[in-house]
C-alpha cells in the first residue's frame, strides 16, 4: 500500500502543522483545498508536493463539496487523510474516510511510519495522557498537534477539481454579527484572564492594575462571565467563547479545564498563577507561580514597575 | 411540506438523537507511569448530548415527527427517556471502540434498522470528533457539525453556527446528520418524577447480530504515557521573589 497523504484544508489554521506531520512520513503529500483561490495559493506555498483545489461558491458552505472531494480521494487512494478539528474540514474527512474505509482517529498529535505500520500518538483523557496506537489500515486523523510555521518555498502546482455540485442541498441563508470582538480581547497581544479564584467583583481593580502594567486586555473563564456576570460575555475565553492567540496569556485563578484551554491553544506564552500546585493548567503553562493570587498579583505589579 | 422532489420532513419521518454513554474522563486518575485508572470514572452522557437533545426536540416539534433515542454499549436508555424522548433504542453489546469509524458503523446500522430516519442529531464531542462526520459519510448523507442549534422550517433544516465573528444560518435538505457542540453544561437535570416516568417508556434492545454487523478496532494500543510537556517553570515560595523571577523570565523570553 502506498503511504501517500492527503491533507484536507478548508481554512488557513494549522496548515503548517498538518503539512509538517504529513512530510514526516517521507512520502508524497497532497493538499486538498476547498475554498478560495487565495487559500489554495497560500497552501501551495506551505510545502505540499501537489495541491488539488475545489473552488467554493461564497454562498455555498464547504460541507456541500464533501461528496465531490470524497470521490477524488477514492481515486487517489491515499494511505493517510488529515484534517484539523475545524467543523467543515471534519465533514470532508468523514465523507472521504467512510468511502475509503479508513480507521478514524481523534486528537492525533504525531504520526510516524514503521515499515508498513503507522504509529499514531493521540491525546486522551482530556490531554492528561498520550496513547500510542498502531495500525496497518488506511487512517483518517483529526490532527491537534502543536502548530508550526509553514515554510515558505516555491509553490506547488494547483490542479483544479470541477465542483459539479448536484443541487444546493446546503446553502447559506444569512450571516448575522455574533457580537464580534468589541472587547478587543481576540486581537490583543497580551491578555490577563481571571477565573473563579477571584473571590469578589470588588477585587477586579487589582486585576485591572496588572493588565494596565502589562498593556493587556482582560479576559476570563466562562463562569466569571456567565454565572457570576462580573465581566462581559464577549471576554470569556474557551471552547464556546473567544479563541485567542496572544503573545502572552496570564491565567489568574483558572483551573485549566479542557474547555477553557481550547480557547488558548494558539497562545504563545502561557503563565498560570494558582494556589493549587496540582491544577491542570500547570500541565500546559510555560511559566507558573504556585501561590495566592491576592499576594502574587500586587507583587507582579510591583516587579513590572521596578525591574 | 415542501419536498423539492426529495424526501421531506413529514409525520412518518423520525429524528434520531444519538447520545454517548461512556466513562467520564474527568474522573479518571492518571498514574505516574502514564497509565489510566478508570475505577472511579462513572458512566455518563457526553457533555454535548443535552444540547444535541434540545436541537433534536426542536426539529421533532417543528415537523411533528417522532423522536427516537439511540445509544450504544451499555448505554443508560433512561438518559433520553427521562428527558422527554418517547422511545429509545440501545445496541447493547457494542464494545468500547477507539476507531471513530467503527462507532459510526454501529450507529449507521442502528439508524438503518430504525428505518425512515430523516435527521440524526448527535453530540459533536471533543473526544470523538470523527463520529458524526463518518456516520454521515457511511450513510452518504450530508452533515454539518460544530453547530449551536437547529430547527426545521418548510421541510428543510435550519441550522445556526458560529464562524469567526458571525452567526451563520444555513438551510439543509434531509436526510442529514447534525453535530451539535454544547456552549455550556446542562442547565437542569431531570428529577425523580421524570426518572420514574422514563422507566415506563419503551426501550428496544438490539445486538450487533440483530444488526448483522461485526465491529472491531483495526488499531492496536501500545499503551499510554504522560505527555512530554515542555517543562513548566514554576516559581514558588516568597511571592515578591517569585514575581520578580517571573517578570525576569518573561523579559528574557521576549514575552514582555
Ligand atoms: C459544554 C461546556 C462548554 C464550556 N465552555 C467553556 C469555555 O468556553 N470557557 C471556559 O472557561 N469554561 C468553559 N466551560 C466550563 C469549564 O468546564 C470550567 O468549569 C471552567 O473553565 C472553570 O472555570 P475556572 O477555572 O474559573 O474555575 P474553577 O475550575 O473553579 O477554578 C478556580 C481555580 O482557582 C484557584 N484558586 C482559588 N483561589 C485562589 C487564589 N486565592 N489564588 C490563586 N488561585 C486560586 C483554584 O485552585 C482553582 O484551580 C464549559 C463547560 C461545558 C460543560
Ligand atoms: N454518539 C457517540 N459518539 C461517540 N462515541 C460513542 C457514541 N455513542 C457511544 N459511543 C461509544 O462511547 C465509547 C467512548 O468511550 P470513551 O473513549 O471512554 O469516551 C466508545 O466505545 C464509543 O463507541
Amino acid at each position: 500500500m502506498s503511504m501517500d497523504t492527503w491533507v484536507l484544508v478548508t481554512d488557513a489554521r494549522h496548515v503548517g502543522a498538518m503539512l509538517a506531520a504529513a512530510r514526516g512520513l517521507g512520502t508524497p503529500v497532497t493538499a486538498a483545498v476547498v475554498g478560495s483561490r487565495a487559500l489554495a495559493e497560500l497552501v501551495a506555498a506551505a510545502g505540499p508536493d501537489t495541491v488539488v483545489w475545489v473552488e467554493q461558491d461564497a454562498q455555498i458552505p464547504v460541507e456541500a463539496y464533501a461528496a465531490r472531494l470524497a470521490a477524488a480521494v477514492v481515486l487517489a487512494a491515499p494511505r493517510v487523510l488529515i484534517s484539523s478539528t475545524a467543523p467543515a474540514a471534519r465533514v470532508l474527512l468523514g465523507a472521504a474516510a467512510a468511502r475509503r474505509g479508513s480507521v478514524v482517529l481523534p486528537a492525533v498529535v504525531d504520526l510516524a511510519a514503521d515499515g508498513d505500520h503507522l504509529v499514531v500518538q493521540r491525546s486522551a483523557v482530556g490531554g492528561a495522557v498520550i496513547e500510542t496506537l498502531e495500525t496497518s489500515s488506511p487512517v483518517a486523523i483529526v490532527f491537534t498537534g502543536e502548530d508550526v510555521e509553514a515554510p515558505v518555498g516555491s509553490p506547488a502546482a494547483i490542479e483544479t477539481i470541477p465542483a459539479d455540485l448536484p443541487a444546493s442541498d446546503l446553502c447559506l441563508i444569512r450571516t448575522e454579527p455574533a457580537g464580534g470582538d468589541s472587547s478587543g480581547v481576540r486581537a490583543a497581544a497580551r491578555v490577563v484572564s481571571v477565573g473563579r479564584g477571584v473571590k469578589s467583583k470588588a477585587d477586579l481593580p487589582l486585576i485591572e492594575e496588572l493588565a494596565a502594567a502589562l498593556g493587556a486586555e482582560i479576559g476570563c473563564s466562562m463562569p466569571v462571565a456567565d454565572d457570576l456576570g462580573w465581566i462581559s460575555k464577549d471576554r470569556y475565553v474557551g471552547r464556546s467563547g473567544q479563541h485567542i492567540a496572544p503573545r502572552l496569556y496570564v491565567a489568574l485563578g483558572i483551573s485549566g479545564a479542557p474547555q477553557h484551554m481550547e480557547g488558548i491553544r494558539d497562545a504563545k506564552v502561557v503563565v498560570a498563577v494558582n494556589s493549587d500546585k496540582d491544577a491542570p493548567i500547570f500541565r500546559t503553562a510555560d511559566f507558573g507561580i504556585v501561590g495566592d493570587l491576592y499576594e502574587v498579583v500586587p507583587a507582579l505589579v510591583a516587579a513590572l514597575g521596578t525591574t | 411540506m415542501g419536498t423539492n422532489g426529495k424526501r421531506g420532513l413529514d409525520d412518518q419521518m423520525k429524528t434520531v438523537i444519538a447520545y454517548k454513554w461512556a466513562r467520564d474522563g474527568e474522573r479518571a486518575a492518571v498514574r505516574e507511569d502514564g497509565s489510566v485508572d478508570w475505577r472511579n470514572a462513572k458512566m455518563t452522557a457526553g457533555e454535548d448530548d443535552p444540547a444535541a437533545l434540545s436541537a433534536a426536540k426542536a426539529i421533532a416539534a417543528a415537523t411533528g415527527g417522532a423522536l427516537v433515542g439511540l445509544t450504544i454499549g451499555d448505554g443508560d436508555a433512561s438518559w433520553a427517556l427521562a428527558r422527554g424522548v418517547e422511545q429509545s433504542v440501545s445496541v447493547t453489546d457494542a464494545p468500547t471502540l477507539t476507531d471513530n469509524a467503527q462507532t459510526a458503523a454501529v450507529l449507521a446500522a442502528a439508524v438503518r434498522a430504525i428505518g425512515n430516519v430523516d435527521v440524526i442529531v448527535i453530540g459533536d464531542s471533543e473526544q470523538h470528533p470523527g463520529v458524526p462526520v463518518t456516520l454521515a459519510g457511511l450513510l452518504g448523507w450530508p452533515a454539518v457539525v460544530g453547530i449551536d442549534s437547529a430547527t426545521a422550517r418548510d421541510g428543510r433544516l435550519e441550522i445556526v453556527r458560529k464562524v469567526g465573528d458571525d452567526h451563520q444560518v444555513l438551510s439543509l435538505a434531509t436526510p442529514a446528520v447534525l453535530g451539535v457542540a454544547a456552549l455550556s453544561a446542562e442547565e437542569s437535570a431531570p428529577g425523580m418524577k421524570e426518572l420514574l416516568a422514563a422507566r415506563k417508556r419503551p426501550l428496544t434492545k438490539m445486538t450487533l447480530a440483530d444488526l448483522g454487523i461485526t465491529v472491531a478496532d483495526a488499531v492496536s494500543n501500545r499503551g499510554s504515557h504522560l505527555p512530554a510537556t515542555k517543562p513548566v517553570r514554576v516559581f514558588d515560595g516568597d511571592p515578591t521573589l517569585a514575581a520578580e523571577q517571573l517578570v525576569g523570565a518573561l523579559r528574557a523570553d521576549g514575552a514582555l
